[in-house]
């Protein structure tokens, strides 16, 4: 019985395909290399840069002020949620109201707990001042019948309780109100309650709490700036330097700066080892593809002889070498997507970077350019023996597959 | 149907040229079989490219059913080919990874909508004796069963010419006259065919016959003088 299809020119691709399995198998492999070095770099970077947007979302301030030898401290609070306590004087708060350009200002205080019954480590508390707050408020209202009262506590997503359970810090009993969503940040991994309850948590501390927990009257860690409408953050930034002494700005810019220079080394690693297996890859490519070409030279003078022009050929030796890099670029991408979500945690944690699950036009946009980029180098590779193969003269080569 | 007139191809190698092909002139009218007797080296097979447009002449030209095909470009030569030669190696020249109906149907790829499908070649595969192997592979073919598929594969876009290069060089004596009774079976259904051969023998299935020594053609040659010329 014969075989019931219609023979056409993918036929003929897949067969050319199929039957040289080993030698496929290898050029996937190397296509699949490159793209999934080159879409771990943009995933990564991609993740942070999401994570770090929408964790600043969540506390809603263009500018954070805070005591100028504690910046690396207030960075790490943000981004990977490291606990720390450190604090200033609290008329700074009132400089920085007053000052042009500043259209909100919230104090918060940064209490690092001790070992909680919650977690397996100390988390980062964060008390607001409920009457100028921008980091929870607009959480609760669009969390209808939430409320932040007397003791209560709204915790981050990696804070691992439920709403409605009991938090003891410092002795101090909480009780849980709300979860955030995750922002892949150090928000993920704080609480936060109101100055009133922190501070009653800290006088009661001498008595109930193995550590005594002190606040200093008068003091905040931290100050949130909103600016006006098309007022420039750096230029407010500038001014609250100015008028009040001792205290460092974190801005937006800034916090994408320190994580690109966490992110850096590794991106620098990636995108490098993207390049590295790109040069080894593009002459081993071409090797391969040569080597084929090579051996199916006086197969390809037959078809020319059949009739094939010459553009026909350049088109199935593209065709393949596309075949190929699409088949190892979609293998690349996929196997990257199972290890990168995986490890997600570890990898975050191991790179000090906050990091959240890029969005599906992010991951598209990653996979799509890793794709077109395996596609692009398998082209170049493929090029050049296709038209070495089509310069030489079809009956010659016949001849001498003859002898 | 196909002339050639003035033919000649010279290759240099170092300082010397060598003319594998001399000033040759051949007309084949529709319906002929016409062989060309030749010993290796003699630039029958350099002649044979030539008429197929699949070697460029040094000087000289190539009309195939009135198209000077000197004046193509080499994508039209392949075209034309395509359309109207059907070409048999002295090797089968089968693809390996194609089985023997797609190597019959491999050709249709380059004529778009010409008169080659399936069902022809699975009907061209009867006719040289080859239905029950239509899904086997070359590696499994005989020399004999690859050139029945060689040949249903040259037919299949119906050309009006069919060049055959040394069709039977490889082959025993009784897969030889398989193949030969094929070939004139194919003659006389009205196919035109030029072989090359170095084979003496065979002329008895050509309708005219040209002898080629040194890269010089001549004219309506007899076995007797082809032979006489073979132990010069």
């Amino acid at each position: 019985m014969g075989s019931r299809h219609e023979f056409g020119f993918l036929i003929f691709i897949s067969r050319n395909l199929t039957n040289r399995p080993y030698r496929n198998i290898v050029t996937i492999f190397a296509f699949a290399l490159i793209a999934a070095t080159l879409f771990s770099s943009y995933y990564l970077t991609a993740g942070a840069r999401q994570s770090l947007d929408t964790g600043m979302s969540r506390m809603g301030a263009d500018i954070l002020v805070v005591p100028e030898d504690y910046v690396s401290s207030g960075e790490a609070v943000i981004l990977i949620g490291q606990p720390n306590s450190f604090f200033f004087g609290d008329s700074g708060f009132e400089k920085i109201s007053r000052i042009q350009g500043v259209s909100k200002a919230s104090p918060q205080i940064y209490i690092a707990t001790l070992f909680a019954s919650c977690c397996a480590a100390p988390v980062q508390m964060i008390a607001i001042d409920q009457r100028n707050d921008f980091t929870v408020s607009p959480w609760l209202k669009q969390n209808k019948g939430v409320t932040l009262g007397k003791d209560d506590m709204i915790i981050g997503s990696s804070v691992i309780q439920n709403v409605g359970n009991d938090l003891i810090f410092y002795g101090h009993t909480f009780h849980v109100v709300g979860i955030l969503e995750k922002t892949g940040t150090g928000i993920d991994n704080s609480v936060f309650t109101r100055f009133e309850d922190a501070y009653v948590m800290a006088d009661e501390s001498s008595l109930k709490a193995v550590q005594k927990l002190v606040i200093p009257p008068g003091m905040v860690s931290a100050v949130l700036v909103k600016v006006d409408p098309g007022i420039l953050p750096a230029s407010v930034a500038s001014e609250i330097q100015k008028q009040v002494p001792g205290t460092k700005i974190i801005t937006p810019n800034g916090l994408l700066n320190a994580v690109n220079g966490q992110l850096g080394a590794v991106t620098r690693l990636l995108y490098g080892s993207t390049l590295a297996v790109t040069i080894v890859s593009v002459p081993l490519l071409g090797f391969i593809s040569a080597m084929v070409a090579s051996e199916r030279k006086k197969e390809i003078a037959i078809i020319r002889a059949l009739g094939a022009s010459k553009n026909y050929v350049v088109k199935m030796m593209l065709a393949e070498s596309f075949a190929l890099s699409i088949s190892g670029g979609f293998i690349g991408i996929f196997a990257a997507i199972i290890i990168l979500v995986g490890f997600q945690d570890f990898i975050s944690s191991s790179l000090k970077i906050p990091f959240i699950i890029p969005s599906l036009v992010s991951i598209l946009a990653g996979g799509g350019s890793a794709l077109l980029f395996s596609i692009v180098v398998g082209g170049i590779s493929s090029l050049w023996p296709a038209v070495r193969i089509i310069r030489s003269e079809p009956y010659e080569t016949i001849r001498r597959g003859e002898s | 149907m196909i002339k050639a007139s003035g033919l000649t191809k010279a290759f240099r190698t170092h300082s010397t040229e060598v003319l594998a092909v001399d000033c040759a002139h051949v007309e084949v009218k529709p319906g002929e079989f016409v062989l060309i007797l030749g010993r290796s080296g003699s630039g029958k097979s350099t002649f044979l490219g030539m008429l197929a447009g699949l070697i460029r002449p040094t000087t000289g030209s190539v009309r195939i059913e009135g198209i000077e095909i000197s004046n193509l470009s080499e994508d039209n030569i392949a075209e034309l080919r395509a359309k109207k030669i059907g070409f048999v190696f002295q090797f089968s020249g089968l693809i390996p990874t194609l089985t023997a109906l797609e190597n019959v149907m491999l050709p249709t790829l380059f004529y778009k909508n010409g008169p080659g499908s399936r069902i022809s070649a699975v009907e061209l595969l009867r006719k040289v004796g080859m239905s029950e192997r239509e899904d086997a592979y070359p590696r499994t073919l005989s020399s004999g069963e690859m050139k029945r598929v060689a040949i249903a594969r040259a037919l299949i876009n119906k050309p009006a010419l069919l060049i055959a290069d040394e069709p039977t060089g490889d082959l025993d004596v009784d897969t030889e006259y398989e193949i030969m009774e094929l070939f004139s079976l194919l003659n006389k259904e009205g196919m035109t065919i030029i072989m090359v051969t170095h084979n003496p023998d065979l002329v008895k299935y050509a309708t005219r016959t040209y002898g080629m020594h040194k890269g010089k053609i001549q004219q309506n040659i007899g076995t007797v003088s082809f032979r006489k010329d073979q132990r010069e």
